[in-house]
C-alpha cells in the first residue's frame, strides 16, 4: 500500500493518511457510487481522483441546470410566477 | 452536517433575491447566455453566503464574484481556463523517475501521483490554489455538500417552472 511508504511526510505539504481515511468515509456517506472494490484498502490517489471527478460532475450539473432555467424562466412572467414558486418551495 | 432543509431554504431565499436584481426590464433584453450566467452566478453566491464566511471556498467564491464587479462576465470562466492551463503544464513537465530499486520508484511515483491529484482537487475548489492541505479535506467535503444542496434546489426550480408552463402534462 503506497500510503504506508509515504507516511513520514506529514504536515502542511501533504495530505495525511488520516485525512484520506476521513475523506473516504465521509465521501462514502455522501456518495454511494464511490466505492472501493477492495474495501479495506484505500488508495490515496484513487480517492483524490474520484473526488475530483465527482466535483467536476457536480459543476457540470449546475451548469446544465442553469441553462435549463435560463430557457424556462425566459418564458415565465416574472413576478407572479416567482412568487408562486417561492411559496411552494419554501413550504415543502 | 448542517440541517440541510434550512440550508436549502436559506439558499433559495437568497438566490431569488439575487435573481430579482436582473429582473423586469433587463430580463427581457438578456440573451440566453447572459441569463444563464446570471442564474448560475446568483446561485453560486447564494450558496456561498449560506456558509456565512466560515469556509474558505465560500469566502473565495464571494470575493471572486465581487472583484469581477458582480457582473455577468464573472470570474468562474477564468478560473477554469487557468486550471486547465495548469493541468496541461503539469502533464508536459512530468519528470521521469529512474531508479535502480523498483520499490523506490514505485513509491516516488505514488507520491507524485498523490501530489498531482491533490493539486487538481485544489484547483476545483474556489480559492483552492492557496489553501492549506490541512483544511483541504474539510473544505472539500463542505463544498461537495453545498453543491449537492444547490443542485437539489435548482432541480426543484426547474420542475416547478416546467409545471407552471405546462400544468397538465
Amino acid at each position: 500500500m503506497s500510503s504506508r511508504r509515504s507516511r513520514q511526510q506529514s504536515g502542511s505539504n501533504r495530505i495525511s493518511d488520516d485525512q484520506i481515511i476521513e475523506l473516504v468515509s465521509k465521501l462514502r456517506q455522501l456518495v454511494p457510487e464511490i466505492r472501493d472494490r477492495r474495501s479495506d484498502k484505500v488508495s490515496a490517489s484513487k480517492v483524490l481522483q474520484e473526488t475530483c471527478n465527482y466535483i467536476r460532475n457536480l459543476h457540470r450539473e449546475v451548469d446544465d441546470l442553469s441553462e435549463r432555467l435560463s430557457q424556462l424562466l425566459a418564458t415565465i412572467d416574472a413576478d407572479s410566477a416567482e412568487a408562486a414558486i417561492i411559496r411552494s418551495l419554501i413550504n415543502q | 452536517m448542517r440541517n440541510q432543509r434550512s440550508v436549502k431554504q436559506e439558499f433559495l431565499r437568497k438566490w431569488i433575491t439575487g435573481l430579482r436584481r436582473y429582473s423586469c426590464d433587463e430580463k427581457k433584453n438578456m440573451s440566453f447566455l447572459e441569463r444563464k450566467k446570471a442564474i448560475k452566478l446568483s446561485a453560486d453566491i447564494a450558496m456561498a453566503s449560506t456558509r456565512d464566511k466560515t469556509t474558505r471556498w465560500s469566502q473565495a467564491l464571494i470575493a471572486n464574484a465581487s472583484s469581477s464587479g458582480d457582473t455577468l462576465t464573472g470570474s468562474s470562466k477564468n478560473n477554469s481556463s487557468r486550471s486547465r492551463k495548469k493541468m496541461l503544464m503539469m502533464r508536459r513537465r512530468r519528470p521521469k523517475v529512474k531508479s535502480a530499486k523498483k520499490e523506490m520508484s514505485a513509491s516516488c511515483i505514488a507520491k507524485r501521483l498523490v501530489e498531482k491529484r491533490t493539486r487538481k482537487l485544489k484547483n476545483l475548489l474556489p480559492g483552492g490554489e492557496s489553501i492549506d492541505e490541512g483544511c483541504l479535506v474539510e473544505e472539500t467535503l463542505d463544498y461537495i455538500e453545498s453543491l449537492r444542496a444547490q443542485i437539489e434546489v435548482m432541480r426543484y426550480l426547474v420542475t416547478a417552472s416546467q409545471l407552471i408552463i405546462n400544468p397538465y402534462p
